[in-house]
């Protein structure tokens, strides 16, 4: 049997105590990658932030299993227009706060890791931007730089919202290639968020799928045929 | 040159109040700063009133015979009711923030208001307190004692200090909280630390330089500091700067012309933004049309 990282047993997600998501049961593999699909206001967003303890569950269990006898470290990457373009943060500068789970209150952040944020931005392709404002990024460079900082924590579980919208389609793909080269070569489990089904259908191995509060899950073959999809939208549509 | 060299002169009869504009304008700033970048304006107009509020209630107490009098006593008090109106608010602030922008604004304006009609309403029935308070209300900086300069720079030393150390802890909760439960920081104590030495600053300031001189060095020097800086490490120390370069020219201008301190200290700052804003401006102009 394969090993999970992930259960949520019983799961009612929501804000205010009124439940978006009220039955929430799912089980992700140990390195896989997962998408979350849903249309607007269907709860991706609120389902990632339940499982990153962001938003408590309004019921339910959120369990974690521990890898190699140690806790499973979080790697998040948030809609980039969450982030106010006030800040006059340095793109390595931002890469450096992933960093800040392993360096003690009050301490300095240590050559090791910004040896380690350097080379999270070379990885994600965005090391000619570190010295760049953040907030002066286009789209896609502000994405490759969010994941370089969830990179930059060492994540076991890699949980990115809504990655690829509001960028162009040759951004997109170059996220998405990123994305699966990271999963390939680090073995890193992946739950993201999108409306993008073709992109989804393309890059994911498993899917969630979010629909009238329900949790529909299997692999791509199972939930992306032509049939299934219809058999959803029309359920949507009435 | 001669009025320079006897403001600096350390016989100088308003010697504490230099080294207490001085101390106001380097401290504000910096915590000023935070509330620039989480958008809490707002909170920087709000607490200073909540301040003076503060201060007039330990007068009435004062006045009414509620409160004890000793050497002191006055002080004592001010610094008590200043520091724990403002802290309450603050911390009451703090939390509505966690729950949405929009609930704080409509409670900031609130407070405010409520503060300053206090304020007066307190005053208006205490012969003793009023001489005092209307000071401070003005921005009269004059009579400093030595254990006040020694009490202002002990707690500015705490807010510099802590800001310093714990800038990293600070800037993430501040810029991107979720990330920061992410990496397993407790968000609540930063966020509950960081207020905490806003108010610490700000019942401070009000103390000694009163709400309106409080407010000026909070907000305008982290204002222009951001129109000129490109990184955080320039805004942060630009806006201390400006704050306390401002705060000695202020001084200067003040007593060179016989004005009143504190507003001299504001309409300065209010010059030298807008004269960063018009340099901004007219530099991006110029770029635009040789482009």
């Amino acid at each position: 049997m394969e090993e999970s990282v992930l259960t949520l047993g019983h799961v009612a997600v929501g804000y205010a105590r009124q439940a978006i998501l009220p039955d929430v049961n799912l089980n992700l593999r140990r390195g896989s990658f997962n998408g979350l699909l849903g249309a607007n206001g269907s709860g991706k967003s609120t389902l990632i932030k339940t499982i990153l303890g962001i938003i408590p569950p309004l019921s339910g269990r959120v369990e974690f299993a521990l890898l190699d006898g140690r806790s499973v470290v979080l790697g998040y990457v948030p809609q980039r227009d969450s982030l106010d373009s006030i800040y006059l943060l340095s793109a390595f500068e931002v890469v450096l706060m992933g960093t800040c789970g392993r360096t003690r209150p009050g301490g300095r952040i240590n050559l090791a890791e910004k040896q380690w944020a350097h080379q999270c931005l070379q990885e994600t392709g965005a090391d000619q931007l570190s010295r760049k404002l953040f907030s002066q990024l286009s789209g896609g460079q502000k994405q490759r730089v969010l994941i370089a900082r969830a990179l930059a924590a060492r994540p076991d579980f890699l949980l990115l919202d809504e990655p690829t919208s509001g960028i162009d389609a040759a951004a997109r793909q170059a996220v998405m290639e990123l994305l699966r080269r990271i999963h390939t070569q680090q073995q890193l489990t992946i739950l993201m968020a999108s409306h993008d089904l073709p992109m989804v259908r393309t890059y994911v191995e498993r899917v969630i799928w979010l629909h009238q509060g329900n949790v529909l899950q299997g692999s791509v073959a199972e939930l992306l045929t032509a049939e299934k999809i219809e058999e959803i939208l029309d359920l949507e549509m009435h | 040159m001669e009025t320079l060299k006897e403001i600096f002169d350390p016989n100088f009869l308003l010697r504490n109040s230099v080294y207490m504009s001085l101390l106001v304008g380097l401290a504000c700033p910096l915590v000023g700063v935070y509330l620039l970048l989480r958008r809490l304006i707002f909170m920087g107009v709000a607490l200073p009133q909540v301040s003076s509020c503060g201060i007039a209630f330990a007068f009435a107490l004062h006045a009414w015979g509620v409160a004890p009098h000793f050497e002191g006593s006055e002080h004592t008090l001010a610094f008590v009711g200043s520091s724990l109106f403002t802290l309450t608010a603050i911390l009451a602030l703090s939390i509505l923030e966690r729950r949405g922008r929009s609930m704080v604004e409509g409670t900031l304006g609130t407070v405010y208001v409520l503060a300053g009609a206090w304020s007066i309403l307190l005053l208006a029935k205490n012969p003793y307190g009023e001489h005092g308070l209307l000071d401070r209300l003005k921005g009269e900086i004059i009579a400093v004692s030595n254990s006040d300069l020694g009490w202002t720079f002990a707690a500015f030393a705490l807010v510099v200090l802590a800001s310093l150390i714990f800038q990293k802890e600070f800037m993430l909760v501040s810029f991107d909280r979720e990330m920061a439960i992410t990496l397993k920081k407790n968000v609540l104590f930063w966020d509950t630390l960081l207020f905490l030495l806003m108010g610490l600053t700000i019942s401070m300031a009000v103390l000694s330089v009163g709400p309106l001189v409080t407010f000026g060095f909070l907000l305008l020097p982290p204002l222009t500091a951001h129109l000129l800086a490109s990184n955080m490490r320039q805004f942060i120390l630009g806006a201390t700067a400006i704050g306390g370069v401002s705060a000695l020219v202020g001084f200067y201008i003040a007593y060179r012309w016989d004005l009143p301190v504190g507003p001299t200290d504001v309409a300065l700052l209010g010059a030298v933004y807008a004269l960063a804003l018009s340099a901004k401006r007219g530099l991006a102009l110029l770029l635009k049309n040789r482009a």
